[in-house]
């Protein structure tokens, strides 16, 4: 089935039940009606960050503080942030999870089997570095949220969200 | 005076860190490279964090511990080399602009661990500038310890963010890498648990 559009609403549902406190972000077109929804929600604070590789660490910040904090990046941002995800988020052993909208992507195909490099290239780069990863779909697919926040709790490292179709 | 002779008349690192590690007290400091270990022979805390393997971070990690503590003071022990590598974190640090975040650095004009290579337009530079131009709330350059020492409190009075620019002369501390061994815990994940767990505490 093709990947469908996600609610905002419910993403933000989600995203509130899974007890985020923090929104570390760099903008993503992908996202743009969630990010709306996240920036004027009064209990999550966003903090807007100028690189990607800066949301890695200071997300690793806000989880030595004592609070829960989620990544929201585009995909491209993933690849400028590599060097902090190894040195910090598994180096470090921080349970971090990331949002990464899949912008461009051919809601026919696989990720892997895009034809852009910036959606193709996801997986294997999060393969390779070991973060496990679920792909957002559909609306049905928003338990990941709370799945990745477990997991990454109970491996104490990073865990990644694709966000596979623009929010709505 | 010739460059070298001007360059010879700021203060050493140590001097620098001496000042302000009188005045330590239960901030969270987070170093990077060659201030990490000057700093923590001068203050041994527990709420001590080091930027080790990801250069440039050091602000952006204590960004994040800053904004989660609000009513602790977070002080960044920044190099010059460091900072250009990130210095949209200046937009980032003014943006979300934390009052209880002091970002010291260290401006030395070069990459010190690795051999003392310039770091980029070093002759010209001006960390406090940039800073001021990004929004934080208050700057400072120092070339001497004892002006340093003698306008610091009233600087860490205020509130932040505060930049200070720190122009010290090399040291020659070149770094040696040695292999990890395999299957060992690396330092980052050995030593936030503890600053957590502090922080949990208080």
């Amino acid at each position: 089935m093709p990947a469908q559009s996600i609610p905002a609403d419910q993403f933000l549902a989600a995203i509130r039940d899974a007890g985020v406190q923090d929104i570390v972000l760099v903008p993503d077109t992908h996202q743009r009606t969630l990010l709306d929804l996240l920036m004027a929600d009064p209990e999550i604070r966003t903090v807007h960050c100028s690189t990607e590789d800066e949301a890695v660490a200071i997300s690793a910040g806000l989880i030595i503080g004592g609070r829960r904090p989620l990544m929201q990046i585009q995909h491209a941002g993933l690849y400028a942030s590599v060097n902090n995800l190894r040195g910090v988020a598994l180096d470090g052993h921080f349970p971090i999870v990331l949002l990464i909208g899949l912008l461009g992507r051919d809601p026919e195909l696989a990720p892997r089997d895009d034809g852009g490099s910036m959606v193709r290239l996801c997986e294997p780069l999060l393969d390779t570095l070991g973060i496990p990863s679920y792909l957002l779909d559909s609306a049905d697919d928003l338990h990941y949220v709370s799945t990745a926040f477990d997991e990454a709790a109970a491996r104490q490292g990073p865990v990644a969200l694709l966000v596979g179709a623009p929010t709505a | 005076m010739t460059d070298n002779e001007q360059l010879d008349q700021r203060m050493s690192l140590e001097a620098a860190l001496d000042v302000l590690a009188r005045r330590r007290d239960q901030q969270v400091v987070v170093g990077t490279m060659t201030a990490n270990g000057p700093w923590r022979e001068r203050s041994p805390h527990e709420l001590n964090l080091a930027c080790i393997g990801f250069m440039g971070g050091a602000s952006a990690l204590g960004l994040g511990v800053a904004l989660s503590q609000p009513e602790r003071d977070v002080w960044v022990i920044d190099g010059d080399g460091s900072l250009m590598m990130q210095l949209g974190s200046l937009g980032t640090i003014a943006g979300a602009a934390p009052a209880n975040f002091v970002h010291i650095v260290i401006h030395n004009g070069v990459y010190e661990t690795s051999g003392a290579q310039p770091v980029p337009s070093e002759a010209n530079v001006d960390f406090a500038a940039m800073a001021a131009g990004a929004g934080y709330r208050q700057t400072a350059i120092f070339g001497d310890a004892e002006e340093f020492d003698s306008a610091l409190d009233e600087l860490l009075a205020a509130d932040g963010p505060t930049l200070i620019e720190l122009r010290t002369r090399p040291g020659g501390n070149f770094f040696t890498a040695r292999p990890t061994p395999v299957g060992s815990t690396p330092a980052l994940a050995r030593m936030w648990p503890p600053v957590a767990e502090a922080l949990s505490r208080s």
